[in-house]
């Protein structure tokens, strides 16, 4: 056990140190493509013919995506080591942060929310803000085509356990795939469809599995996609925080 | 360039990084005298004139700006002697480098950082925070010892931001 242990601790020292080089290491020749390819096309324009415009403008934005998956990774090895830091959290209080977050994407569009009534759970609160950040930013990006928006959030109970949803009625997915959803660097729209990178479902994921929950996806293409998961009690948490702790969960 | 009108001391060791905050500051019309030191050991040795600067007559920096991985000596160690000296104690040290580790945050903080900013990986907002710290410590901001000021930048008016 003790030995275990061990072998726990330096994995985990491992894994610190290979975000922290990732962090340092990596962002940095991402700035000077992304930068450099900005001074290109800012400066000597006029140099460079449409092939070559575009090409500058593939770097760019290429640049652009692997910062954001480098982030999300880094994100992603974060929560990982994260302890939780659970106290009651009224999830309508919370959710109020985040639709004025999203507001600079959402404003410009028509969408009706449905904004249900909402427990008090414990948890982690900057984790469960990203969460619903995710969630809600992704029912926002796949209703961009739609007409009408419907977004809805709303609770339930089954088998005692709360469970909380988001809904759309967006581009929604193939039910047949619904298990490649929360994998890392996993998508199941084209890039040209709809840009992203694949890591904010996977994010969600080991949020709620570190709380110790299930998440689940139910979609039908154009007709939109719901969001379940549900949350353990506070004593079971603690029950499972237990042997975790160190980070390493998977 | 006189060393002894050093304005800012620009602690960098990556070339790109050089050229690219170089850049930010041409178009940010930023026409201040810059030293850059290209590892930690440099920047001391021309902070606390010695060495290859022996010579030069101590003026303090208006504000140094630190990256933290640096050859020989780190950012930290760089920013831990410059507030163990009391020459140097009350400059303003500004940490610009690509992480956002809390514990290399903390670190700072702990050593009387000024500031700490991420190098964002877009350079748009790369350039808009380089012209922010340019306005905000030359021309804002008001540090102990710097009594000649105003010296900022060139045309802050006309940028436009």
């Amino acid at each position: 056990m003790a030995n275990r242990n061990s072998e726990l601790i330096e994995a985990n020292r491992e894994l610190e140190s290979f975000s922290y080089s990732v962090s340092h290491d990596l962002r940095a020749p991402l700035r000077h493509l992304g930068g450099f390819s900005k001074l290109l096309h800012d400066e000597y324009n006029d140099l460079l013919d449409d092939t070559a415009q575009h090409y500058v403008q593939i770097i760019q934005n290429d640049a652009k995506n692997m910062g954001e998956l480098v982030d999300g990774l880094l994100n992603m090895g974060r929560i990982g080591r994260q302890q939780l830091g659970c106290k009651p959290v009224d999830l309508n209080l919370l959710l109020e942060g985040v639709l004025r977050d999203l507001e600079s994407e959402s404003a410009q569009r028509h969408i009706e929310w449905q904004i249900g009534k909402l427990p008090v759970v414990e948890c982690d609160s900057s984790l469960m803000k990203q969460v619903f950040t995710n969630l809600l930013a992704n029912s926002v990006k796949y209703t961009r085509n739609c007409n009408h928006a419907v977004i809805e959030v709303g609770q339930f109970t089954s088998d005692g356990r709360v469970v909380i949803f988001v809904r759309d009625n967006g581009a929604g997915f193939e039910q047949q795939y619904a298990h490649k959803l929360f994998g890392m660097f996993q998508r199941l729209h084209r890039a040209d469809e709809f840009e992203g990178t694949g890591v904010g479902l996977a994010t969600v994921h080991r949020i709620i599995q570190k709380h110790g929950g299930r998440i689940w996806a139910e979609g039908e293409v154009d007709k939109g996609a719901t969001f379940f998961f549900d949350l353990t009690t506070s004593e079971e948490l603690h029950e499972k925080a237990r042997p975790i702790g160190m980070g390493a969960s998977q | 360039m006189r060393h002894d009108e050093i304005e800012i001391l620009y602690v960098e060791d990556d070339p790109s990084d050089v050229e690219l905050t170089m850049a930010a500051m041409r178009r940010s019309k930023m026409a201040n005298t810059i030293y850059i030191a290209r590892d930690g050991a440099e920047a001391l040795d021309f902070l606390f004139c010695r060495g290859p600067h022996a010579a030069r007559e101590y003026v303090s920096p208006k504000f140094v700006l630190l990256d933290l991985k640096l050859p020989k000596i780190g950012g930290i160690d760089v920013l831990r002697a410059i507030r163990n000296d009391p020459r140097t104690e009350l400059v303003p040290v500004i940490v610009l480098t690509s992480s956002n580790e809390q514990r290399d945050i903390i670190e700072t903080y702990k050593l009387r950082v000024n500031s700490y900013v991420q190098k964002p990986v877009d350079f748009e907002k790369f350039q808009q925070i380089v012209q922010q710290l340019g306005l905000y410590w030359l021309i804002v901001n008001q540090s102990p010892g710097t009594t000649t000021s105003q010296t900022g930048l060139a045309s802050s008016a006309s940028t436009g931001r």
